[in-house]
């Protein structure tokens, strides 16, 4: 029967207290760019390197948690249960292989982007540009996520229309980068990050004291809860918890939601496996993250700087869960119906009757998420067109002015692509982010990691490495985008299956690295002057 | 790294001086915990675990040999509509599914129920409908109330206590289009389901119990984040402490 549904009047219409913290928060973000505007190129690319390990870890951790944290993992928890975790694993655990395999030597290295590095490291300017294409194409991969989630909230906080709603946030995200560069975006992001915590936990707090968990430490009092959505729930009559729409706080088990790659979410154990690994690499080959370690002014101040923002993150990535549990109960009775599961963490909240005010702060601060990463994401994917194509390959002659000019020209022209593939609304938002880690872990993670590690991988290999990452990554995106048309190619079911587009990278990277050696091996060694530079400098 | 200036080279598993083999044992220590930490734990989880159905699913199997002979006993009925109803109330259910176990638990309600509660059933159960399908909006009052008449109707007939969320469920599931038969597609389609739904992969690491957590729960979701923590703050520490000590600058 089912007529009435809950997922109507959750959505509603123009919702004036959550849009007005909503602008209010958007106009001090174009404040403070204004305030701590980019006045040269240094400025824009890097900051000028004038960032404490806190505050850099801070804006490490604000531009790493976009509405693929903030919404998309909860989404996931939501609706695949313990397969969501492999997100959670995937997106942290990464950080640790980012440290001590390279933040300090990149730091050290003392480049711009990540393109620069490749270009010196493999003294090539065609792999310069290369690189430079791919970490634009991995930038707006990434961005495409980022504005879908954009584009729910404002269409949950306006009630208007999911296109118009992408559009209009797209160009004010545009705005503010434009006007401030990364140092008015790493100085944002500090002030970010203090209102996407707060604005996630503060809901986690009222819904643990109102349910009767263990409200003092939500991360852990949720734990609870999870367990309740396994052996089930009762009926309290005694004190009469409801949600928003007036059901119980009540479920039939549903040990699915948390048992490992359990049979109805359709998820395997194989799938676990390859998400987290590809996530993880992938975190160690993303140029937006792998530029932020050219803001510390040491490389002890990179390293230091990882741990602060792992940190940070971790605040986010331990309360996560809780809100897809909570989700799960408060919208167990089939009344409320199917919920738009990237929104799932502002349903939590409105199913919980949280006042509407701290629903709205919740999605600004998603909204937030959102735009600190497509900030930093517009700024390394306008570097690499300004700095490492235009200026390195094309035009070496090019005044500061000029490469300003190209890098906002560049952001406008990403802004404008990203917009018109998420109006698209291809996958779940943390999945779309995944292609781009894939991505990320298939071309640029073993170019770095070879380069750091073994002076014997040469330009010879680093180009048959990529070309064999990029394969995979062809096919995998090919089949993905051929799905998602309707089209079925050849092999089409096993494909999708092992190198599915938010995992390609499991069997991606390992052939790029082992390509890359064995090419090496048989061709001329890399050149003295590298070699030297890579122990006087990067492991002196 | 080489002593002759003349053949530099980098190897991370040929290192040639002692800052960089200690470094390089540092790193193989760090990555060697993280990944067993990571992946080891989730082999362990698959090796041990074993499909394990929910009480749900054993009921439903200790009665369905019957059903499906042609039994239309009350008891065995209200048995298995419980264990219908313990599938209907999952959050996520593939639409097909759905509409077998509707028909299952709508065609069950039918023969369990004796004349008098038919009458009453039909009753209510029209009046809900009638009111479902005039409105979007379950708070209003016409729907909450009609609802509230059937939940103890429906609690009678499946014999559920009022503290079993199943009843409200029923409300909202039983069809009165569905009551007169249950077709053998959909017989087919509910047998699915019911093993579907109601069979996990469990182990001692999944019963055990947390802070609050099952234990596997609580090591993914919140202790390798610890680890992850853990790990950086380390690493840096002793490189902190190596590099000082073998005058390495930053």
């Amino acid at each position: 029967m089912q007529a009435a549904t809950g997922a109507t009047q959750l959505e509603g219409s123009f919702k004036i207290g959550p849009a007005i913290i909503l602008i209010t928060i958007l106009i001090l973000f174009i404040l403070v760019g204004i305030f701590f505007r980019a006045k040269d190129t240094t400025d824009f690319y890097a900051a000028g390197r004038g960032i404490s390990r806190v505050g850099s870890g801070m804006a490490i951790a604000s531009n790493w948690m976009s509405a693929a944290s903030f919404l998309g993992m909860a989404a996931l928890m939501y609706g695949s249960g313990y397969h969501g975790l492999a997100y959670v694993v995937g997106w942290t655990g990464g950080y640790v292989l980012l440290l001590i395999l390279m933040a300090g030597q990149i730091r050290k290295y003392g480049k711009y982007t990540a393109a620069d590095f490749i270009g010196d490291r493999y003294y090539s300017k065609g792999l310069r540009a290369v690189g430079a294409i791919i970490a634009i194409l991995i930038s707006i991969s990434y961005c495409v996520g980022q504005f879908g989630g954009i584009g729910l909230m404002f269409k949950w906080v306006m009630g208007i229309n999911y296109g118009v709603a992408v559009i209009i946030g797209g160009a004010v995200v545009l705005t503010y980068t434009l006007i401030s560069g990364m140092l008015g975006v790493t100085k944002n992001m500090q002030i970010q990050y203090i209102i996407i915590i707060v604005s996630f936990l503060v809901p986690l707090f009222i819904l643990t004291f109102k349910f009767d968990y263990f409200w003092l430490l939500p991360q852990i009092g949720y734990g609870s809860v999870v367990s309740d959505v396994v052996s089930g729930l009762p009926v309290n009559e005694a004190k009469e918890l409801i949600n928003s729409l007036g059901h119980d706080f009540a479920i039939v088990p549903s040990p699915e939601y948390a048992m490992p790659w359990d049979p109805p979410t359709g998820q395997t154990f194989f799938q676990w496996i390859a998400i987290a690994f590809s996530l993880m690499i992938g975190t160690a080959g993303l140029p937006h993250v792998i530029q932020r370690f050219y803001v510390v002014p040491k490389a002890r101040d990179a390293r230091w700087s990882v741990v602060w923002g792992l940190f940070f993150i971790c605040i986010l990535y331990w309360s996560a869960p809780a809100y897809a549990a909570f989700g799960k109960i408060l919208s167990a009775h089939p009344e409320v119906g199917t919920l738009a599961k990237d929104a799932i963490v502002v349903y939590t909240a409105q199913l919980g009757d949280i006042h509407p005010l701290i629903v709205g702060f919740l999605a600004a601060g998603g909204v937030s998420a959102a735009f600190s990463t497509v900030s930093g994401l517009l700024v390394a994917g306008s570097s690499a067109f300004a700095h490492d194509l235009y200026v390195r390959v094309i035009n070496p002659e090019a005044s500061p002015r000029r490469q300003l000019l190209y890098a906002r020209l560049a952001t406008i022209l990403m802004a404008v692509i990203v917009t018109l593939i998420a109006l698209k609304n291809f996958a779940l938002i943390a999945q779309l982010v995944a292609v781009a880690f894939s991505l990320a872990g298939c071309t640029i993670f073993p170019l770095f990691l070879l380069g750091i590690w073994w002076s014997g991988s040469n330009k010879q290999g680093a180009i048959a490495g990529l070309i064999t990452g990029g394969l995979v990554s062809v096919i995998a995106i090919t089949y993905f985008i051929a799905g998602k048309s309707g089209v079925q190619l050849p092999a089409h079911e096993f494909i999708s299956y092992w190198l599915e587009a938010w995992y390609f990278a499991w069997i991606g990277a390992p052939l790029s690295i082992i390509v890359n050696i064995v090419v090496s091996k048989l061709t001329r060694p890399t050149p003295l002057e590298i070699r030297k530079f890579l122990i006087e400098q990067v492991h002196s | 790294m080489e002593s002759n200036p003349n053949d530099y080279h980098i190897s991370f598993f040929k290192p040639t001086t002692d800052s960089a083999r200690r470094n390089r044992n540092m790193v193989i220590q760090f990555v060697v915990i993280w990944a067993v930490a990571i992946f080891g734990f989730q082999i362990l989880l698959k090796v041990i675990e074993k499909p394990t159905p929910e009480p749900a699913w054993d009921i439903y199997h200790s009665v369905w040999g019957e059903i499906a002979a042609g039994s239309t006993d009350a008891t065995l009925l209200k048995q298995a509509s419980q264990s219908a109803l313990s599938v209907l109330g999952k959050v996520a259910i593939d639409p097909v599914h759905r509409r077998a176990l509707d028909n299952m638990i709508s065609w069950a309600a039918f023969n369990i129920a004796d004349s008098e509660q038919k009458t009453i059933l039909d009753d209510k159960l029209r009046s809900f409908e009638n009111v479902a399908v005039a409105t979007d909006d379950p708070t209003a009052v016409d729907y909450v109330t009609a609802k509230k008449e059937l939940i103890p109707v429906l609690q009678e007939i499946y014999g559920l206590s009022p503290s079993d969320i199943r009843g409200r469920i029923a409300a909202v599931e039983i069809n009165s289009s569905m009551m007169q038969s249950f077709s053998d597609e959909n017989r087919m389609v509910f047998r699915e389901a019911m093993d579907l739904y109601l069979i996990h992969n469990r182990s001692v690491l999944t019963d055990i119990r947390f802070l609050g957590f099952p234990f596997h729960y609580f090591y993914t979701a919140v202790f390798l984040l610890i680890l992850f923590v853990g790990l950086c703050w380390l690493y840096c520490v002793r490189t902190d402490m190596f590099n000082k000590k073998y005058g390495v600058a930053d």
